[in-house]
């Protein structure tokens, strides 16, 4: 049951993913991403990780894929002729990632973690309590990075207006 | 609670699919907006790697990092769609191959 479940997730998972990279319009793109992601929530629901299961939801299906959708919608976008795709490429880039990341999981699933904390039943207490103790000062950086961020967004925005001259806003 | 090793297979599976169809995607295609979406793609393979690897050894270092990366993923989208719409005001297009010139 649990097992052909997996199975069944993991395959709609790379449909929705190969959705996004196949298809002509970015707004399908945008909606396959979106299946894709819950796909994916479906799979750790099933490694019994429910903190990331919401957290993929929440995160990439509620602000970063409608930001996506947002922007082509506001782009008003003509879909853009693409040349079909040099075979040889293709295989040969996806022969290089299968043999490559083979060889890396081969050595990720003999390699034993450690100095680890231990996962409890009671996942989210032991990851705020780890956020809050021993990686207290990589979230602090972290939040100073999304300030950072916003700055820099708005100032990406913005800079055209300065240069022309600045119109009122 | 234990895992039986098949899932582990398939979640490796889905891994290197997703990262080889974003990969292929950043490579290949023209619109700059699915290029930031393969991004997205392979980022979410790590995601899963790291969930799997850190629920079967029931450690929780692998979803610290997760949610690390997570919070790098959004803001590397905003700052990524900022880009592409100061972009299009430009060029008035988001085909990669226009944007050839550094300056302006």
């Amino acid at each position: 049951m649990r097992e052909g479940l997996f199975i069944a997730f993991s395959l709609f998972t790379i449909a929705a993913a190969s959705g996004v990279v196949l298809s002509k319009n970015p707004v399908y793109s945008a909606f396959s991403l979106i299946l894709s992601f819950f796909g994916l929530s479906g799979l750790y629901l099933l490694w019994g990780s429910t903190f990331m299961a919401m957290i993929q939801i929440l995160i990439y299906t509620g602000a970063i894929v409608v930001l996506f959708v947002f922007v082509v919608m506001l782009l008003n976008l003509q879909v853009i002729r693409e040349n079909s795709p040099n075979l040889l490429f293709v295989g040969v880039v996806s022969a290089t990632v299968w043999f490559f990341s083979l060889i890396i999981l081969r050595v990720l699933t003999r390699a034993i973690p450690t100095n680890v904390t231990e996962i409890p039943t009671n996942q989210l207490r032991t990851i705020s309590k780890l956020l809050f103790t021993r990686y207290l000062w990589p979230f602090e950086v972290l939040s100073l990075f999304l300030l950072v961020m916003i700055v820099a967004i708005f100032a990406i925005t913005r800079a055209q207006e300065i240069s022309h001259g600045g119109e009122k806003v | 609670m234990n895992f039986p090793l098949s899932m582990t297979y398939w979640s490796h599976f889905v891994v290197v699919a997703m990262f080889a169809l974003g990969l292929l995607g950043f490579l290949l295609r023209k619109n700059t907006i699915v290029v930031l979406m393969s991004i997205e793609l392979m980022l979410n393979a790590v995601n899963l790697l790291l969930i799997e690897t850190s629920m079967r050894t029931h450690t929780s270092e692998g979803i610290i990092l997760v949610v690390f990366v997570v919070t790098v993923a959004a803001a590397e989208v905003a700052v990524g769609l900022a880009i592409v719409l100061n972009l299009y005001r430009m060029k008035g297009s988001v085909n990669l191959d226009h944007f050839k010139s550094l300056q302006g």
